[in-house]
């Protein structure tokens, strides 16, 4: 796809057998637009899609190769110069635009981290043994910034190598997956482009608020019924805190527009 | 404007937190040269403090204290009307199981906030981990610690301890929404709400420059010097080990070491 517009949000969402994807991303991208009324937001899937709230719908480049190996397609389906790549479910719970000017000096940035919805950093590791054991960079693809730009051509490359090869590739690691998750291969990607190309120092670029069970001391991944939770329109508290940046709802039933 | 330390010591009858509060001013005026106001409920004999407020206490709780394996009556729940309480423009509030043994505070009563507490502590020995201690509830509320509180006097500083009495008065609603296992109200877990609450909810509040150094129930407390203490304590591993302490203030937990050594001291 040509190159339309300076700075932009894709978003994938190609569903799954489980998950509505396409619904997931509208309601991310209506979350966006709450803050930023004019944002640029694309939404890459293969399925039709009327809503006005994309400016653009665009079909997978390559096709439907399937789960998480449509990632890199990304990389070509994007229609900005600079692109901030969005996991479907999440919300934006806070104005986010003031990271364009933290990333825009950078080819690529990947995300490193998570938090708690206390805005505290997660200790919890138990998600990220195959990080920790094969000392891999702790990323997390859902926010994933770059450039037109020979990093970002390179990171994405190598991030299609890897998923076409992982039987390869999985032989390096220790604790691998038998099916690479994207953020397992971002990690292995940046790992042979060096880190220092695709992050920022640990603790300075944005960060997701994870709602899995075990960083959030929930009983279950349910928290929705366990948690008091209030869409303050715009924006989002949970257990009377409010949340900023994204917040990955893990939990792909929950719709933040529906309030209980 | 009128810089003063306040109290707050209502005896019961297992602890004798008046000749702590004593002890206390004793140690405030040594070192942070600053006036003392007791809040209590029956007016001390042959005191060191610069004013006395009478104030009865509304309500008692009961709390289950390790150092003397008992429930004992325990009286916090006007620690909130500070505010209105202080004789002071400028007041710092401290436990009297508080043991200031330096002038570090000082640097607290300069700081340009009007509110200031503690966000963390620690156990001096570094045996215990205080993950449990600085979160509350189910889901691990950040906690602030109302052991040393300094405030100025100013609308949001004020509403800061409306927003505790509000939540002390309505402690069942604030215990369920903070999923908070705890039936007895406490000071801690009030403050924090109310700082969580009148910033917005972001849990942003500035806290103390540094983290409140504490010392747990189960170790060994000993004066051997002024302002200089000893504490032994056991290992994981069962090594009896000791460390002492200098001119550095600390939170004595175990009320009944500190009251032995209070006792020694008279």
């Amino acid at each position: 796809m040509s190159t339309l517009i300076e700075r932009g949000y894709l978003i994938p969402a190609i569903d799954t057998d489980d998950v509505d994807y396409l619904s997931c991303a509208v309601q991310l991208a209506q979350s966006i637009r709450q803050w930023h009324p004019d944002a640029n937001i694309s939404v890459m899937t293969v399925k039709r899609c009327n809503d006005p709230v994309f400016n653009n719908v665009i079909p997978l480049p390559y096709g439907d190769l399937g789960g998480f190996a449509n990632d890199w397609q990304c990389f070509a389906a994007s229609p900005y110069r600079q692109t901030i790549k969005l996991e479907a479910d999440m919300i934006a719970a806070s104005p986010v635009d003031h990271w364009w000017t933290l990333f825009e000096h950078r080819d690529v940035v990947i995300s490193q981290g998570c938090r708690t919805f206390y805005n505290e950093p997660a200790t919890s590791r138990g998600y990220r043994k195959t990080f920790d054991t094969n000392n891999l960079p702790d990323v997390y693809n859902a926010i994933t910034y770059w450039r037109l730009s020979h990093t970002a051509k390179e990171f994405f490359g190598l991030v299609r190598k890897i998923f076409d090869n992982w039987t390869q590739y999985r032989t390096l690691l220790k604790f691998s997956d038998e099916h690479p998750t994207t953020d397992v291969v971002y990690a292995v990607a940046a790992q042979l482009i060096g880190p220092e190309h695709v992050t920022l120092p640990t603790g300075l670029g944005p960060t997701i608020v994870h709602m899995k069970r075990n960083i959030q001391s929930t009983h279950s991944d349910n928290w929705p019924q366990e948690l008091v939770w209030e869409n303050t329109n715009p924006g989002l508290r949970i257990n009377t805190v409010a949340q900023w940046g994204f917040f990955h709802y893990h939990n792909k039933d929950w719709k933040y527009n529906e309030q209980r | 404007m009128t810089t003063g330390a306040l109290l707050f010591a209502y005896n019961n009858n297992t602890i004798d937190y008046v000749s702590m509060a004593k002890w206390t001013a004793k140690n405030i005026h040594r070192h942070l040269d600053i006036p003392v106001a007791l809040v209590t409920d029956v007016m001390p004999t042959l005191h060191e403090f610069d004013k006395v407020i009478l104030v009865q206490s509304t309500s008692e709780n009961t709390r289950y204290f390790s150092d003397y394996a008992e429930h004992v009556v325990w009286h916090n729940t006007n620690r909130s009307n500070a505010y209105e309480l202080s004789p002071w423009d400028q007041t710092l509030v401290l436990d009297v199981d508080y043991v200031v043994a330096g002038n570090s505070l000082h640097t607290v009563l300069n700081d340009s906030h009007n509110f200031l507490a503690h966000r963390w502590a620690y156990d001096i020995t570094g045996i215990n981990d205080f993950s449990g201690l600085n979160y509350f509830g189910n889901y691990n509320m950040p906690m602030w610690w109302a052991t040393v509180m300094m405030f100025k006097r100013d609308k949001t500083t004020q509403m800061i301890f409306d927003t505790m009495n509000m939540i002390r008065d309505n402690w069942p609603h604030y215990r369920n929404l903070y999923a908070n296992p705890r039936y007895t109200y406490r000071n801690d877990h009030a403050l924090s709400i109310a700082l969580n609450i009148i910033d917005g909810h972001t849990l942003r509040h500035p806290g103390i420059l540094w983290k409140l150094a504490s010392l747990t129930p189960e170790h060994n407390l000993t004066e051997i010097a002024q302002d200089q203490y000893r504490v032994d304590f056991v290992t994981p591993d069962k090594k009896s080990r000791r460390i002492t302490i200098k001119n550095q203030d600390f939170h004595a937990m175990g009320k009944k070491q500190l009251g032995e050594i209070i006792v020694n001291a008279h």
